[in-house]
């Protein structure tokens, strides 16, 4: 447990400095923050409303590439600012098993319908699904339309529980003055975190951060620790654009049968070939 | 307790006080309805908040039912027609009659489909009602689905088959009512085979009956499979162990390639037929959390 604690707060530190790092004026320029954020009676921002992945990340980039090139990874295509791709350093015995996991992209549990997992469930494929946040004194509720994936995070300091091990772990949040911080643990170890086979094991450990910069802007930073698996935190960070209000949530359904997997490239295990 | 008391006094009133007094007395203990509490963010909006659960065992079936595997005897919650039982059409009733028979491996929760509207609501697991001023959504723990009700400004969707349905929604009062549409055919409403088409048409009202208790009813019109509307009504009860939550609800496929619900508590249960955990981190002693 011990390693386990000293990586989270390591992560609590790097995603601390992160943040001031991104309060400075590089974010804004040509998207100049609107409105001020609304706020709750209770005074915290609130972040309820649809919103969606604005382009940027590394998964959307990916999928959205027809052969498989993870265009954010090369440090080409995608949109202007996009940022940069995390940076996954894995332990020795960790690096065999996620090349095993590159030659079998079918194995990928979200494309058998499970639950993406923290932080993919934020970083589905840009402006494809969106995620309905309902927020009160109690919790922030984040309803995905993507796997139809639910986190009611609660806000009263309440604590991980013993012996639960899930999909998308367990989260608690708490507000660091307008910033929405979630600790999220008890990650049951199966996910990966995209479909290049980038993967964590049960000791996945994260800490989201959701800023609004103005009232139709989410800034999403996400630190992922897992000691044995990779030897430094991953970094991740990507904005959520508020849906127009005629626009809703619709519904996504995962079956058997799925049909995502014929989609994979021969390279990631699937039946298609890449595309030259 | 107290209940009995009251309907003691009440019998009581009823014998000594002349049949019209007792009649005016009753009539205006029915007329005054249930304040729920508001939101505080608006003082107006009816607090629905928390977690809810169905007791009973409508979920094995929503008509009257002897016991059966485990399963106690129950009557129906359809309270119209006054005989409890759906008023199918006879080719429609032929199909539920097959349904039921092949109930064991056709039903389709058995293969994690979300439940549909009502089938969600009578469910042997909880669920959350999320609220805030304009925003109304139910978390159902069973294969974690959710529904966002929107205002009825707008039409339904008329070309989708959705599993939890469109729902658009009013206030009544202090009672929401629900219109839901565009629900897919291939829904039970219940483990007995019960069934619609794409036709069907639900209202649903919850109302606030005590501090601890919605009543639910759904009225459910589909002129393929009935030859008129029926209702059903059960209560939702406040879920009051404490730290109590909506626990994940995942579905995983055996060896055998059966779909089955795993539960988060149980950490080998997690393990079998899986390739996408690191065997390294399996073998490992569970972290002392």
């Amino acid at each position: 447990m011990k390693p386990l604690r000293t990586a989270s707060l390591c992560a609590l530190l790097v995603s601390t400095v992160a943040g001031t790092a991104l309060a400075q004026p590089t974010q804004t320029g040509p998207n100049s923050p609107g409105p001020a954020p609304a706020r709750l009676a209770d005074g915290h921002p609130d972040l309820q409303g649809l919103w969606i992945k604005s382009a940027g990340g590394f998964q959307g980039l990916f999928i959205g590439s027809l052969d498989g090139t993870n265009f954010a990874a090369a440090g080409r295509g995608g949109a202007r600012g996009a940022p940069p791709a995390p940076q996954y350093e894995y332990t020795p015995e960790a690096a065999a098993a996620r090349q095993d996991r590159q030659r079998r992209g079918y194995e990928d549990p979200e494309a058998r319908c499970h639950l993406p997992g923290v932080p993919r469930s934020l970083d589905q494929p840009g402006g494809l699904y969106p995620v309905q946040i309902i927020q009160d004194e109690n919790y922030v509720a984040l309803l995905h339309e993507a796997m139809h994936d639910v986190r009611i995070i609660p806000t009263d300091n309440s604590r991980h529980p013993h012996n639960y091990w899930a999909w998308d772990g367990d989260s608690r949040g708490r507000w660091e003055g307008d910033t929405f911080v979630v600790d999220v643990a008890n990650f049951n170890g199966r996910t990966w975190l995209d479909m290049a086979g980038n993967f964590v094991d049960d000791n996945e450990h994260v800490v989201e951060r959701y800023t609004l910069l103005d009232r139709d802007t989410i800034l999403y930073q996400a630190t992922v620790t897992d000691p044995t698996v990779f030897v430094k935190p991953i970094e991740m960070r990507f904005t959520l654009k508020r849906v127009p209000p005629e626009q809703q949530i619709l519904e996504y359904s995962c079956l058997e049968g799925e049909r995502s997997l014929q989609h994979y490239t021969s390279e990631d295990g699937g039946t298609k070939s890449r595309a030259k | 307790m107290s209940v009995t008391y009251l309907s003691f006094r009440r019998l009581a009133a009823l014998l000594t006080a002349t049949a019209v007094f007792a009649g005016a007395w009753l009539s205006v203990e029915a007329a005054t309805p249930f304040l729920p509490a508001r939101l505080k963010e608006d003082g107006k909006t009816p607090d629905f908040r928390g977690l809810w659960q169905a007791r009973g065992t409508a979920y094995v079936n929503i008509e009257g039912h002897s016991a059966e595997n485990g399963v106690r005897a129950s009557a129906s919650i359809i309270v119209d027609p006054p005989d409890g039982k759906i008023p199918y059409k006879a080719d429609a009733l032929a199909r539920r009659q097959e349904n039921y028979r092949a109930r064991m491996t056709s039903d389709p929760s058995r293969k994690c489909y979300q439940a549909g509207v009502p089938r969600a609501t009578y469910l042997s697991t909880p669920l959350q009602i999320l609220q805030s001023p304009g925003n109304f959504a139910i978390v159902y723990q069973d294969n974690h689905a959710f529904r966002v009700f929107h205002p009825n400004n707008r039409p339904h969707f008329d070309s989708a088959d959705w599993w939890m349905g469109d729902t658009r929604y009013h206030w009544d009062g202090d009672v929401l009512v629900a219109d839901v549409a565009a629900l897919t055919d291939e829904l039970w409403f219940d483990a007995a085979g019960n069934f619609h088409s794409t036709e069907v048409h639900v209202v649903e009202r919850y109302r606030m009956t005590g501090a601890d208790t919605i009543e639910y009813e759904a009225t459910v019109d589909d002129p393929l499979v009935y030859s008129r509307p029926w209702t059903l009504r059960t209560v939702l009860e406040r879920v009051k162990q404490r730290g109590a939550r909506i626990i994940e609800d995942e579905c995983l496929e055996d060896a055998n390639g059966v779909r089955r619900h795993v539960s988060p508590f149980d950490r080998a249960n997690l393990l079998k037929s899986d390739y996408s955990r690191w065997k390294t981190g399996a073998s490992a002693e569970p972290a002392s959390r």
